[in-house]
């Protein structure tokens, strides 16, 4: 038959010893490898660990976000990726992130008002953080960056079209949620400090 | 012909005999080079040696603009710029490199269409097609990576939208994402896993899998059955008219 590739019959003990020498032959050659360039992945996905350490950067202050519009800073957060050379296994990098920041629905709290700067009480500082949205500027869709189109009062995506309203919620266009946002505190001076940390996902930011 | 053109004729066909004498290389280049192809359609049968040129073209520009390109990204689009504007035919190389890559997915799409419009994936040809398809997802899959290694602003952002593609792969999306990232967020080891990807991973996939296609060409031939289907039309009509023809006496 010209298909045919072993005449002599194989024993069921043949087999079995042979499927599982492959086995083992297959798994010694192929999970090094496959774990070696999957290390990011392990480390990122089943450990949960992050390039970008855990640390709290300055962004602005709450006295300079506007009511009724955005007000886009860039933020640099140190980032441990690849071996820098020096010495240190982890190379300090940064990466930059533009972040937007607004007050809900565009209102300027009521306490703010004819103030320009100074100590805020805890209680002010509790209410403004729940004033505050500290957005990422990355499409939720692509990874996009996203804009503020004051005429319109909304955030749009360059890409694939996609919208946003001044908190970040969801409007239209491909999307799959609101953008995302940033852990944030306001302190009592009344900075504004993120963490690249976001509420329900990973961006994948840049 | 003039007896100098003789003589030249005579020493070129001796030179071609002693070498073929010695190695073959008469006999393999016709094998290599020759394949009878229907007559109807016949330039479109050139789309694939088309193809298999401008690959070549990629590998020697590829390899040509490893000496410049500097895999790091605050260097990797100083490295090009450094090419296009100080290297001797810097520009040219380049350029060749990327409007050929160009020129491939396209020329790529136009040879799929003439194998699918002409029949040829039909059997016993299957194999070949599903060869070719994951060609065309490797070389499109090459042409993606080439458009990051830039590390300019457009580059950079395709990559971006093409990684937060990846990630919406069902069940392991955040493992190709952070795969092809090198971590979680975009950073040197995306690049040098760019880098990597686009210099030996898929070439390394692409040069055997472009031996498969090549053999399994040779050895079912070109057909293209649909091209000759007026011939065969009338072929047909011919011999029912002769069948009728016998049924009636």
């Amino acid at each position: 038959m010209a298909g045919e590739l072993q005449k002599d019959p194989v024993s069921r003990g043949q087999f079995l010893l042979l499927g599982g020498l492959g086995t083992l032959v297959g798994a010694v050659l192929t999970i090094p490898p496959a774990v070696y360039l999957l290390d990011p992945a392990i480390d990122s996905v089943l450990r949960g660990r992050s390039d970008v350490p855990e640390v709290w950067r300055p962004v602005g202050s709450v006295f300079e976000v506007p009511g009724g519009g955005v007000r886009v800073y860039r933020v640099e957060f140190p980032q441990r990726q690849t071996y820098d050379g020096g010495g240190g296994l982890l190379g300090e990098g940064t990466i930059t992130n533009a972040v937007l920041v607004s007050w809900r629905d565009g209102e300027l709290p009521p306490l703010l008002r004819g103030r320009g700067g100074g100590p805020l009480s805890p209680g002010e500082v509790r209410e403004l953080s729940g004033r505050l949205n500290v957005l990422s500027n990355h499409c939720t869709h692509l990874g996009c960056p996203v804009r503020y189109f004051p005429g319109r009062g909304e955030i749009l995506c360059p890409c694939h079209g996609g919208i946003y309203d001044i908190n970040g919620g969801y409007v239209g266009g491909p999307p799959p949620r609101g953008l995302y946002r940033y852990e944030f505190e306001i302190r009592r001076d009344g900075g504004i400090y993120v963490r690249h940390e976001f509420e329900g996902g990973k961006p994948y930011v840049v | 012909m003039s007896s100098s053109g003789s003589r030249a004729a005579r020493l070129g066909r001796s030179v071609l005999d002693w070498l073929e004498e010695r190695t073959s290389i008469v006999s393999m280049a016709e094998h290599f080079l020759y394949e009878p192809v229907p007559s109807r359609g016949r330039w479109l049968y050139t789309l694939g040696s088309a193809t298999l040129f401008l690959i070549t073209l990629q590998f020697l520009t590829g390899i040509l603009l490893l000496f410049y390109y500097v895999p790091t990204t605050d260097h990797a689009w100083d490295s090009i710029y450094y090419m296009m504007s100080q290297v001797y035919f810097g520009r040219l190389v380049r350029g060749i490199h990327f409007w050929s890559a160009n020129a491939l997915i396209v020329v790529i799409g136009l040879h799929m269409m003439r194998t699918f419009l002409s029949g040829a994936y039909k059997r016993p040809r299957e194999m070949n097609w599903v060869v070719g398809v994951f060609l065309i997802f490797i070389v499109t899959f090459l042409a993606f990576t080439g458009y990051g290694l830039r590390w300019d602003q457009e580059g950079f952002w395709a990559w971006e939208v093409g990684v937060m593609i990846a990630s919406y792969t069902p069940l392991v999306g955040d493992w190709v994402v952070t795969f092809l990232l090198g971590g979680d967020t975009i950073g040197p080891a995306s690049l040098s896993r760019l880098f990597a990807i686009h210099v030996w991973l898929l070439p390394a996939l692409l040069a055997p899998l472009i031996g498969v296609h090549l053999f399994l060409l040779r050895k079912h031939g070109e057909f293209g059955s649909e091209f000759e289907y007026s011939e065969r039309l009338a072929r047909l009509r011919e011999r029912r008219r002769l069948e009728g023809y016998e049924e009636e006496r």
